[in-house]
């Protein structure tokens, strides 16, 4: 784990926005999205399965995804997720959210956005 | 491949998800952990460690559970406890939280112990009251269909504003209501309770009777114990059937409950009876209070009672009835006044001379129940109502006791509330199963409560004189639902607070902590205050009330009734009711005051009509020159017929005039004496010479004295009219023998007995009394008010004591490394014991305070029943106040003087 990627609670805040973002350009299941947080963080993000599908439910329960069932040939059946429309509002409203988050943090403590 | 969905399942199986949810999230999460798995296995690891890795994912299923919790795809219902297999039903948790509680109590006996104790306390006070008031209130008839009952009474026509008083009606003009009324399914009549005398074995015995008509029993739907009630033909003929009915209870005491009662002959006031039935068991009557030994014909009353109830059953001037019967289904009370009303009407214009402006009502059966005792219906209720506050207020006390010990309790348990929560249980969980605890204490307490109330009405009621006349405590399914509703009432009312605070015991700190240094919250501690303030609050008012009225009675004993009761004794005695003609009681009462005053100790004798303050009033005197422009207009009066030396042996003193003298005779003129009252309002230039005529004479008597306006009715009354009569000109069967002793009258009691037993050894005397029994006869109600808020009142201050003491103790527990790092930092003994002294005696100031203002305020409702004192009266005020500081200074005392034992180094250490 990335030693500068420590308080938990900046994961708290933002497990919502990477779930978002991922489900932006296409649909994906469970599994998928905590293995593309992984990858994507380089190590330093990981979702273990407890937390990651109460946040998926709390998130289609608040309308911002939908989950359906898709069953394909030799496969057990999966949950994939979409973002729907409302999702892609609350999508830019964090995003702008967070850029702004993170300016005003760089600028009282000097740090340079890579 | 393992199967992951059944270790998810296994896993999540506690948490009862619904069948579609725990499917849908089973089957994505063992999705999941599928991949993962063969993630691992396609990276290289061994079986054994691909599925161990995989497991861990599953290692903390806190947040998952968390997470669910919060989207509410919990059940409402808690998971099930470890150990057991499957939640039941709601009336089967309910169980097992009854069985939870009872054997957590059993690990704290004593705390249980203490709760039990002020509960019942409390309880008792509370089904003691209310045992009272189902006795003597709430359908103390044995009789069915109660609602259908209603009285029938006299009223003035001109004035049908109901007052407290009950009149009652004329024998002829109760019969004529029987047969014209189209309202009353069956109407009855009875007269009040009358002393009669019972001659048994050559002794004579006091026994109380009722006249009453044949069809009272059926009227009221009774069916007799033993034998028969009076028939149709009793109730027709004057003195043809001399029959009677005991009532039960005297036929098991007084006859000693003999299998042949019936057809047993009884001489009652000279007069052969024969025992024709015994009434249902616990009926005495259309009585509330006290009722007669035996029921006689209403035919039987002149023959037994020629004196007062002559030409009973015909004159309708002699009004002694009062009806009770059945309205008709469908008839209202008012319905039925207004057709009495209207026979009534038709009846005045018949009898004129006795019956005009004469009205009848219909009035509740409450109104005449309690009238034979000198109450009302309104005035009782007033008198309940104000008992049941009183012992709710205790109730209440004893309530914030207990929540106090509950409260601190759930600090101690916090451990315990912690596990539970984290293990799975639910808060409303938690808290039913507090409130059970709750409520089993209640249940517990109520089962002692009704012990002690129980006790305390069989003792209440064992000291009435044994008669049979008194009603039998009901404590009945009545009583025990309202003790169970009152249990678990309590139990709610004291268990939700503490069981609603404990249910938020924090889990992460109550995990962590051991449990026995549980903290003291501030807003737990300002709660708990809070309950102390109010207890003493309400036990100063209780104290301040009680004080206001002790003092008051205390005036009342100070006023001056008109007659002397320091050294006066009364005998009531009737040699009518012996067989005692004209000649012979005249005898009699000349031989015993011959006898009684040549006794030693004796200083004057005199006979009287009347006891002190149980005069009646009447209406009709007639004054010379004056006539009363209507009924509303004539003067009520009391009329005493008295002997020689009666206002020297009873001391009430002459005003202008004289007093009787033996020239005073039959055949000389005719004369009375007023008292200052009548004088005043009607002569204002002098009463001496005036004529007046009595109601039912025919001469005038001239007024030859004035003497003091007295009490006759009841103490302190207001000032009423009297008129006094020469015996020798007005010749009466029943007197009471007036004695002036020069010392203790006590000792003049048994000497003077015997003489009147010599002079007359068939004749009954009964109720024989001091002047200083007449006083407390007097005083009897303010002395019962008086005792039952002093009692209630130390009960009160009792309670909140314990609460105050173990409110401090506690604190001084808890404050045990405050103290002693005071100590070690210089503070002396004497300093610890001010600190804690003050903490408790300024939570006892604040309720003082609070409970002044509201005693200022029921003071003041209750001005009107206080004697010359004001609501405000500070030696009242002061003196609850000492007495209540001193206690509670008590309270304090002792957790004050353990606070100054800490020793510092040990509780420095253990903290």
């Amino acid at each position: 784990m990335n030693p500068n990627v420590q308080d938990p609670e900046w994961k708290k805040g933002s497990a919502e926005l990477l779930v978002l973002s991922l489900l932006e350009d296409q649909p994906r299941h469970g599994y998928d999205i905590s293995k593309l947080i992984q990858m994507r963080s380089g190590g330093a993000l990981r979702f273990h399965v407890t937390s990651l599908y109460p946040l998926l439910h709390r998130l289609e329960k608040e309308g911002l995804i939908d989950g359906r069932w898709v069953e394909k040939a030799d496969q057990r059946r999966r949950r994939y997720y979409h973002l729907t429309a409302p999702g892609r509002k609350v999508l830019r409203s964090k995003q702008q959210g967070w850029r702004d988050f993170v300016t005003a943090i760089s600028r009282i403590t000097g740090i340079e956005h890579a | 491949m393992p199967d992951w969905k059944t270790y998810v399942r296994e896993r999540m199986a506690p948490w009862r998800l619904k069948p579609e949810e725990e499917s849908g999230l089973a089957e994505e999460v063992a999705q999941h952990l599928e991949d993962c798995f063969r993630e691992l296995r396609s990276g290289g690891a061994g079986e054994e460690e691909a599925y161990r890795r995989t497991m861990e994912e599953l290692d903390n299923l806190y947040p998952l559970r968390a997470g669910l919790e919060r989207n509410q795809l919990l059940p409402r219902y808690d998971a099930v406890r470890a150990g057991e297999t499957s939640p039941g039903t709601l009336l089967e948790g309910i169980w097992k939280d009854f069985g939870y509680a009872f054997r957590s109590m059993r690990k704290s006996p004593a705390f249980v112990l203490v709760v039990v104790a002020v509960l019942a306390l409390g309880i008792g006070a509370n089904t003691t009251v209310f045992t009272l008031i189902n006795t003597l209130l709430l359908n103390p008839l044995p009789v069915r269909n109660t609602a259908e009952l209603a009285a029938v009474a006299a009223e003035d026509a001109r004035n049908t504003r109901q007052s407290e008083a009950v009149f009652p009606i004329s024998y002829a003009d109760l019969k004529d209501y029987r047969e014209q009324n189209q309202v009353f399914r069956t109407l009855a009549g009875f007269t009040s309770v009358r002393g009669l005398t019972l001659q048994e074995h050559g002794v004579a015995q006091g026994i109380f009777g009722e006249f009453v008509t044949a069809n009272y029993f059926s009227a009221l739907g009774l069916e007799p114990a033993r034998g028969r009630f009076f028939s149709p033909d009793e109730d027709t003929v004057a003195a043809a059937h001399p029959v009677a009915v005991l009532n039960y209870a005297a036929w098991k005491t007084r006859f000693g409950g003999v299998e042949d009662i019936v057809g047993r002959p009884l001489q009652v006031n000279n007069v052969m009876l024969t025992v024709v039935g015994v009434a249902p068991p616990h009926f005495i009557g259309v009585n509330a209070v006290f009722g007669p030994d035996l029921w006689l014909p209403a035919t039987m009353a002149e023959r037994m009672v020629p004196n007062s109830m002559q030409n009973l059953l015909t004159d309708r001037a002699k009004t002694a009835f009062l009806g009770v019967g059945r309205i008709k289904p469908g008839i209202t009370r008012g319905q039925a006044a207004a057709n009495l009303r209207a026979i009534a009407g038709t009846l005045a214009r018949q009898y004129p001379a006795t019956n005009d402006n004469h009205g009848a009502t219909v009035r509740p059966l409450d109104d005449v129940l309690l009238s034979s005792s000198g109450g009302t219906g309104a005035s009782a209720v007033y008198a309940s109502a104000a008992l049941l506050i009183v012992a709710a207020i205790v109730l209440l006390i004893a309530c914030s006791n207990v929540a106090n010990l509950l409260l601190a309790r759930a600090a101690a348990r916090q451990q315990e509330m912690a596990v539970r929560l984290a293990i799975g249980a639910s808060r409303p969980r938690l808290i039913r199963q507090l409130l059970t605890e709750s409520v089993l204490l209640g249940l517990m307490s109520g089962v002692a409560g009704l012990l002690l109330a129980s006790t305390g009405i069989q003792f209440l009621f064992g000291q009435l004189p044994g008669w049979a006349n008194f009603p039998t405590p009901k404590l009945d399914a009545t009583v025990l639902i309202f003790a169970l509703g009152m249990s678990l009432a309590t139990g709610l009312l004291f268990g939700t607070v503490p069981a609603w605070k404990a249910s938020r015991a924090n889990v992460a700190e109550g995990l962590k902590e051991a449990g026995r240094t549980a903290g003291r919250s501030r807003r737990r501690v300002t709660m708990t205050n809070a309950l102390v303030v109010g207890q003493v609050a309400f036990s100063f008012l209780l104290l301040v009330t009680a004080a206001l009225f002790l003092k008051s009675m205390g005036r009342a004993y100070a006023i001056d009734p008109g007659f002397q009761t320091a050294h006066l004794a009364v005998f009531p005695t009737s040699p009518g009711q012996a067989g005692y003609d004209k000649t012979r009681t005249k005898g009699f009462y000349q031989d015993v005051r011959n006898r009684v005053s040549r006794l030693p100790g004796v200083q004057s004798v005199s006979w009287a009509s009347g006891m002190p303050l149980w005069a009646r009033t009447v209406t009709g005197l007639q004054l010379e020159g004056w006539q009363p422009r209507s009924r509303a207009e004539q003067i009520r009066t009391v009329i005493e017929t008295v002997d020689l030396d009666y206002f020297e042996t009873a001391g009430v003193a002459l005003e202008t005039g004289r007093v009787f003298r033996s020239a005073d005779r039959e055949s000389s003129l005719p004369v009375a004496l007023v008292n200052g009252k009548l004088a005043r309002d009607n002569w204002p230039n002098g009463a001496l010479g005036k004529r007046i005529q009595l109601p039912g004479e025919k001469m005038e008597r001239q007024v030859v004295g004035v003497v003091r306006t007295a009490n006759y009715t009841s103490w302190g009354e207001p000032p009423q009219a009297c008129v006094y009569v020469p015996l020798e000109q007005n010749y009466t069967d029943a007197m009471v023998l007036y004695v002036r002793s020069q010392g203790n009258p006590e000792t003049i009691i048994a000497p003077v007995g015997h003489e009147l037993h010599a002079a007359g050894p068939q004749i009954l005397v009964f109720g024989t009394r001091t002047g200083s029994g007449i006083v407390d006869g007097g005083l009897f109600q303010a002395k019962v008010a008086v005792g039952l808020l002093t009692t209630f009142g130390l009960l009160a201050l009792g309670l909140a004591s314990i609460g105050l003491y173990g409110v401090l103790a506690y604190s001084v527990q808890q404050r045990r490394r405050e103290v002693g790092l005071r100590m070690a930092l210089g503070a002396t003994r004497a300093g610890v014991l001010r600190l804690v002294l003050r903490e408790g005696m300024s939570l006892v100031i604040t309720g003082m305070v609070i409970g002044l203002v509201s005693a200022l305020a029921v003071g003041r409702l209750l001005s009107r029943l206080l004697f010359g004192v004001t609501a405000s009266d500070p030696l009242s005020v002061g003196a609850a106040a000492l007495v209540l500081s001193a206690v509670a200074l008590a309270a304090c005392y002792l957790p004050a003087r353990w606070a100054t034992r800490v020793d510092p180094l040990t509780s420095l250490r253990d903290a």
